[in-house]
């Protein structure tokens, strides 16, 4: 015990620096993780506090998970995400990867910074001001989108109510605000690789395709597979903002804007049954949980470094 | 032969003309596309309110108009106050998270700090598994008791494992474990080592990590749709939410009310909708073609090492 | 091995400073606490009641409310701060509020917004039986003794009504601006359908006006009572069998979706109606042509002097004494409130002080408004910094008349009150407690079809049947036959009687 205390004295100012981050992340972190338990019971406040309302609540087993799997509800907010999230990823890793091989065969490197900068304004905006960029060109009756229509007599359509069209337009979205910033990062890497390859390839007579081929992609590879297994392992969690702003909170889309986060927020608005929503969030963080360890492990398979952990 | 490959010298550095301008094109429309919405905006911003309601939103409007503009003014400190409570939450967020962020990583990449490995797990188990969405807020409303204040704004999004990752990386690869020996000899106990030493070393880790954080602080509307009520502390995303619904969060919240009921029925309410979104942008433009590089080199820092 | 024990004692120690970090902190809480209902049990200090309403945020409240609190300082000894919430945000923001225990003392409720029976059996509000006989004997004797026995649940008290129009009557509202400009004739409107020509004759003229003026909550009015309100479970007013039917299989509610979805392609609707939270923008600007709302006796001069330019309105279905309409305004104490005895005092007060009841709606005289003499008010310029909408503030009979009322308004409302007609569901209360899983999906699946299908957004021929569908498969059956098993045993016990 003695010689606990003495390793604590000596490691006093580095504990003093984990400190103030350590109380963050107990109270940001390790307590809401506690507070899961409300998924097991029908959560009811008491006024005696935090600790009372969770523990004098009225335990009811998997009775919030029976209700959030009884209805249609679980597959389709867990089709959402997993559909959304796959098309986001390889889409845009495809869109991304052949974007930045396009910007590094450019010629006049002048123009190719500029339409970087270009393409990389989507990603600091916020999804508010997304939603709103969406709205002008989806307004029913104001929209340009419905006027470009109308040049060529069709009928306008009813955006922000016919469920259709969001799949596409969701993953438009999504690719506009993410391609650019990916592709400049895959840019830096390409911006990397070692000139002399390329140069022992144009002696052998390779063309413009096969030293993209045979050189940039399989260079770019490992960036490329790490990346995405993040992604993949973040695969359960939705861009709430993606799901919430763009499409207007419109109750007639939910069928394909729904997703498990959206939902769990929705859950406590409308019907305030705490315990049912935690489940909700809790039936995400186990399963996001097993997708992160799996695809740490094929990282770490991969390369060492890479891994999270 | 030395033609030759000069010739294909050519060829390896350049593909050829025709193939450029394609290609030329097509960087350039997806450019473009990518910065179109927010031109198209700040036009519809600038057209007559009475035009938008007969034409819709055109490219080209039949009438252009600052009234919009002259409203948001007009009732300006609306719109300032929320600007101030964005900047105030920006600053302060982005410095104490950089606090937060860059003592913790010190310390978990100390060879000698005996307990590193517990501190690098406590803060990667974070990033498995979370309580969520509810049982946060349930600790950030009940247990902390922050609604409504600007600590619900700035706490939620203070630390994050994944830049401790990052920032860890970046100490042990940038600042040489040699320098720090060599203060230690001199006498210099940790924290000086840390501040006069490490510090000075990862500017740019530290950059990296704060920008993101700016960013991240500016356009969060997330906690203030959980945690504010008070008119008087919403952040400029969330009062861009509030007047999707009503334009007259602005005017009820101005302190000007010179406004007559006949001024008020004359609000040009769409184009200064559209204003708002351009003067809550206009930072963002201007300020992110500086710092493109460090957001580039985010995720090349401490999660993919060339 | 020691290396493992070592950092697992670390881990221990970490553990039990966080818990005196912790308990420190709810220790802290605690103290607040209690300090602050010491004081109000022996010491001089006020206690300050904390008043969640409902309505668009006003600038002027805190300003008002800190004049009402000298005012409620002098007589109760406590003070007021006032939170307004706007209109389509209410129902959502309480339900979180309460579900986390924000302080507060005394809340709006109502049947359709954030609900009252429903809450009550939550256990949101407090049983006020008991304050009502110590504290609230002004309200026993101001208030339609209706009221408060209409706004009972299982037998007890959750709230004190405001006395005001009993039963609810739909009306169409007219701008009249626009009603005069083109010579219209609404004196024949009554029926969803007879609308149209009017609606017609708008778009053409006006296109820059939005003739059907509606939020998100809109239903289309049909003669029947619901359970509760704005889900599909109702009782036909003029039922015989009191059979509880999925309202959305009704023909007159297809009927009536259908109309709707006309107007809507026709463009008599606001093409984003179904997720606009707010018609405020719309009745600022006056660019609406008509909408429709509930009314009381000479609503058209109170929406007049509130708007600034004159709305008149025509009935638009008969005056039914319904629990919405009973239960159309209530202030409930919180279950958490701290000073439940001072809430009750202070609701005693608004109910039956003229002073402070005026102060709380029309604010500060020469400021807000002015006396046109000892019993009508005029609005100032600076009226439209505290606009409140009177319904919701307590007892409405004591209010001060705007310049165009008659004297004897609150004997129209007297009369208005014994003329309506009682629903046939008037006083059962729906307990769903057993249900509650269904509700719950119930309530996911409205969200979802509701908004559209009311606004006529979407079509009744292709969605109505999704609907009817998907609230089949979240249990609404289940959740009728428990509303039929108990309103049958209701009517049994009440044929008894």
């Amino acid at each position: 015990m003695a010689a606990f205390f003495k390793n604590l004295i000596r490691n006093k100012v580095m504990l003093f620096m984990v400190l103030p981050g350590a109380i963050w992340f107990f109270f940001f972190s390790y307590l809401p993780l506690v507070g899961t338990i409300v998924a097991f019971k029908q959560y009811r406040f008491n006024r005696e506090g935090f600790w009372a309302s969770i523990s004098k609540s009225e335990w009811v087993g998997w009775d919030n998970f029976k209700f959030l799997f009884s209805t249609n509800d679980a597959y389709t907010i867990t089709r959402n995400t997993l559909l959304y999230n796959l098309a986001f990823i390889i889409l845009g890793l495809i869109l991304s990867v052949a974007m930045a091989v396009l910007l590094s065969e450019l010629v006049g490197k002048t123009m190719a910074k500029i339409y970087q900068t270009g393409m990389f304004l989507p990603y600091f905006l916020s999804w508010v001001i997304v939603g709103y960029f969406a709205f002008s060109f989806l307004s029913m009756d104001r929209g340009m989108i419905n006027q470009i229509l109308g040049w060529f007599g069709a009928e306008p359509v009813q955006w922000y109510s016919d469920p259709k069209y969001w799949p596409y337009i969701l993953v438009f979205v999504s690719l506009w605000k993410s391609v650019g910033y990916n592709s400049v990062v895959y840019l830096a890497s390409i911006m990397g690789i070692d000139k002399s390859l390329y140069e022992a390839a144009m002696i052998d007579g390779a063309s413009k395709w096969q030293q993209i081929k045979n050189i940039t992609i399989p260079m770019l590879s490992p960036i490329i597979i790490i990346m995405t297994l993040l992604a993949v392992g973040r695969i359960f969690y939705a861009d709430f903002g993606l799901f919430y702003q763009v499409p207007r909170d419109s109750g007639t889309l939910y069928s394909v804007t729904n997703v498990i986060d959206t939902y769990v927020y929705r859950g406590l608005k409308t019907t305030g049954e705490i315990g049912m929503s935690t489940a909700a969030g809790l039936y995400q963080s186990v399963v996001g949980f097993v997708l992160v360890i799996v695809s740490n492990f094929v990282v770490r398979k991969i390369d060492k470094d890479s891994a999270l952990f | 032969m030395a033609e030759v490959i000069q010739r294909k010298k050519r060829d390896f550095h350049h593909v050829s003309r025709g193939a450029n301008a394609v290609l030329h094109t097509i960087a350039a429309i997806f450019s473009f596309l990518c910065v179109f919405p927010f031109l198209f905006v700040v036009i519809i911003s600038l057209t007559d309110e009475k035009t938008l309601a007969t034409d819709g939103y055109r490219l080209i409007p039949a009438k252009w108009s600052l009234e919009a503009y002259k409203f948001v003014f007009q009732s300006g400190d609306t719109l300032l106050r929320s600007y101030g409570v964005t900047i105030l939450v920006t600053v302060v967020g982005t410095l104490v998270s950089l606090i937060l962020i860059s003592l913790y990583a010190y310390a978990i990449s100390r060879k000698s700090f005996r307990y590193r490995r517990f501190f690098s797990v406590f803060a990667i188990l974070t990033m498995l598994f979370n309580g969520g969405m509810i049982p946060t807020y349930m600790v950030v409303s009940q247990l902390l008791g922050l609604k409504d204040t600007l600590w619900a704004l700035i706490l939620p999004l203070a630390m994050n494992a994944f830049y401790i990752m990052i920032l860890r990386t970046f100490y042990s690869t940038s600042v040489p474990e040699a320098i720090i020996e060599s203060g230690r000899i001199d006498g210099a106990g940790d924290f000086y080592i840390f501040l006069r030493i490490v510090l000075p070393l990862s500017l740019p880790g530290l950059a990296t990590i704060g920008l993101f954080s700016t960013l991240g602080y500016w356009n969060d509307w997330f906690n203030a749709l959980l945690y504010i009520d008070n008119p008087n502390l919403v952040p400029l995303q969330s009062m861009l939410m509030r007047i999707e619904s009503s334009i007259q969060f602005i005017q009820q919240n101005s302190a000007n009310s010179s406004l007559s009921m006949a001024a008020l029925q004359s609000i040009p309410q769409d184009t200064s909708r559209m204003a708002m979104v351009v003067l809550a942008t206009l930072p963002i433009i201007f300020a992110y073609p500086f710092f493109q590089r460090y957001f580039v080199q985010g995720l090349t820092v401490g999660a993919v090492k060339e | 091995m020691s290396k493992g024990k070592k950092s697992f004692s670390f881990a221990l120690a970490m553990l039990t400073a966080f818990a005196l970090v912790l308990s420190a902190c709810g220790g802290g809480n605690k103290d607040a606490e209690g300090s602050g209902s010491g004081s109000s049990g022996s010491s001089e200090k006020p206690v300050n009641l904390i008043w969640y309403t409902i309505g668009t945020p006003q600038k002027d409240v805190d300003k008002v409310m800190a004049e009402v609190s000298k005012y409620t300082q002098e007589k109760i000894n406590a003070t007021v701060t006032m939170k307004m919430i706007d209109w389509g945000d209410y129902q959502q923001k309480m339900q979180v509020n309460v579900a986390s225990g924000e302080p507060m003392d005394i809340m709006f409720t109502s049947a359709g917004g954030f609900d009252y029976v429903q809450n009550a059996r939550k256990g949101a509000f407090m049983e006020l039986d008991d304050l009502l006989d110590k504290y609230g004997q002004g309200i026993k004797d101001t208030i339609d003794p209706a009221f408060l026995e209409g706004s009972k649940v299982d037998g007890h008290n959750y709230g004190i009504p405001a006395n005001k129009e009993l039963p609810q009557q739909e009306v169409w509202r007219f701008n009249q601006n626009l009603v005069d400009k083109y010579k219209l004739d609404t004196s024949n409107v009554r029926s969803l359908d007879s609308i149209e020509p009017l609606l017609k004759a708008i778009k053409e003229k006006e296109p820059n006006v939005t003739p059907f003026a509606m939020d998100k909550n809109y239903v289309p009015y049909i003669p029947y009572d619901y359970i509760i309100q704005n889900l599909p479970m109702a009782v036909k007013l003029d039922t015989t069998d009191y059979k509880i039917v999925d309202i959305l299989e009704t023909p007159e509610m297809k009927q009536a979706l259908t109309t709707m979805h006309k107007y809507y392609q026709a463009g008599y609707v606001a093409p984003e109606a179904a997720t606009t939270g707010s018609t405020s923008d719309l009745m600022t600007s006056g660019n609406w042509f008509m909408d429709r709302a509930q009314t009381q006796p000479l609503a058209d001069n109170t929406w007049s002097a509130s708007y600034g330019y004159p709305v008149k309105s025509t009935p638009a279905s008969d005056a039914i004494i319904t629990n919405t309409s009973v239960q159309g305004s209530i202030m409930a104490i919180s279950a958490n409130s701290e000073h439940p005895e001072k809430a009750m005092e202070f609701l005693n007060l608004l109910n039956t002080d003229p002073v402070l009841r005026n102060m709380v709606d029309s604010g500060i005289e020469g400021t807000h408004y002015k006396k046109v003499d000892d019993k009508h008010i005029e609005n100032l310029p600076e009226g439209k910094n505290y606009d409140m909408p009177s319904y919701s503030l307590g007892n409405n009979m004591l209010l001060y008349l705007n310049p165009n009322d008659p004297d004897d308004k609150w004997e129209q409302f007297k009369k208005f009150n014994a003329e309506g007609k009682d629903s046939p569901i008037l006083s059962f209360n729906f307990d769903s407690t057993k249900v509650a899983t269904e509700m719950a999906a119930v309530q996911n699946v409205k969200e979802q079809f509701w908004a559209s299908l009311m606004t006529g957004t979407v079509d009744p021929e292709t969605y109505l049947p999704k609907a009817i569908a998907a609230f089949k498969q979240a249990g609404l059956d289940k959740v009728i036959a428990e509303a039929q098993t108990q309103l049958d045993a209701w009517k049994a016990a009440n044929n008894n009687k």
